[in-house]
């Protein structure tokens, strides 16, 4: 089971703003569907259901598998302004493995807020024994890109013109992986 | 002179002051969360070591200033459960034997920057643990020899 007690976790970002960080709940539906319309299209481009249907949103916020995937939600006053997703697999060669997508709504961004949830996702990899986090952004997302580098992940690779967005032009994706602790354990003992 | 409060060389007043009108030091670090980590770090970010002209003695000084701040890193860390932290506490220390104390020339700078950038990242972890934005030298460098401050976009 990942471990929740660290949350509620109130954090305050650059502008003294302070911020609430906790797993999604299905009451979280409302707040998820006004948050991902304020994104901007390129923002999108990875979700596999098309979130801009209302019902998409729900079918996401109203059934959390939180050993599947984690959102933490970071929350200011009542209203939702950015995300960090933990996707992992429960078997399979990938299930130490995670997988990150971080979003911040655009009025909170440059506030070392994209940094935190990079922090909370890197804490709770560490408490499931992740070998890995991985990361995979979109190369014209180059804040994401400079932040997910100074918090430690590496470029893996980048694919040129490889992936489409939601009007079907193509982008590069890089690809960054964090190495965990227990992945030098294993190597090292 | 180091400062009483945060034990590191500063200037008295932002802006190359000597003093406040009154007379007296004041510190820039007071009252935040981590003084000691936080100066420590920004003097050596804002060190002679990084400089053009650096001497050989400026080198073994960060050395010497690095490894005090990672066992002072080190034993903040010793109550806090940041895993991911104490990850990169080990890959400073191990930067800093790589640059070595006596060593000159641009790998051992290179392993020094990459040291400090470690412990960089491992005091932002105990300030995210605690509920703070995390550590940015630019909001002192006014207290500071500081020539460039290299820009640090947030995200």
């Amino acid at each position: 089971m990942i471990p929740l007690d660290r949350y509620p976790k109130e954090i305050s970002l650059r502008d003294d703003a302070r911020v609430v960080l906790r797993p999604m709940i299905p009451e979280d539906t409302d707040g998820l569907w006004i948050f991902l319309r304020q994104l901007p299209e390129i923002d999108k481009a990875h979700f596999h259901d098309d979130v801009d249907r209302r019902e998409a949103v729900d079918r996401w916020a109203k059934t959390p598998d939180y050993e599947a995937v984690l959102p933490i939600l970071a929350i200011r006053g009542d209203r939702i302004v950015g995300t960090a997703t933990l996707y992992r697999n429960k078997t399979g060669w990938k299930q130490r493995i995670g997988i990150v997508r971080i979003l911040i709504a655009p009025d909170h961004r440059h506030l070392g807020l994209g940094t935190a949830m990079i922090r909370e996702i890197r804490h709770l990899g560490e408490k499931v024994a992740l070998n890995y986090l991985m990361a995979e952004v979109i190369e014209e997302q180059q804040s994401a890109v400079r932040a997910l580098e100074r918090m430690g992940f590496e470029k893996a690779v980048v694919y040129r013109n490889f992936v489409n967005d939601r009007k079907g032009h193509l982008h590069n994706l890089v690809v960054l992986l964090h190495p965990m602790s227990s992945l030098e354990k294993e190597i090292f003992y | 002179m180091n400062c009483s409060i945060c034990g590191v060389d500063h200037f008295s007043a932002p802006g190359r002051g000597r003093a406040t009108p009154a007379g007296e030091r004041s510190c820039p670090y007071q009252g935040v969360p981590y003084t000691g980590l936080r100066a420590g770090h920004d003097q050596i970010y804002f060190g002679r070591w990084r400089r053009m002209d650096a001497t050989s003695i400026d080198l073994q000084r960060a050395y010497h200033q690095l490894e005090r701040l990672l066992n002072g890193i080190a034993v903040a860390l010793e109550t806090e459960d940041i895993p991911a932290a104490r990850l990169d506490l080990g890959k400073a220390v191990e930067a800093l034997h790589t640059a070595g104390p006596g060593e000159g020339g641009l790998e051992a700078l290179r392993y020094l920057d990459h040291a400090l950038s470690y412990a960089h990242r491992v005091i932002g972890d105990l300030l995210h643990e605690k509920g703070l934005p995390p550590h940015s030298p630019a909001d002192f460098a006014g207290w500071y020899d500081a020539g460039e401050v290299p820009f640090r976009e947030d995200w």
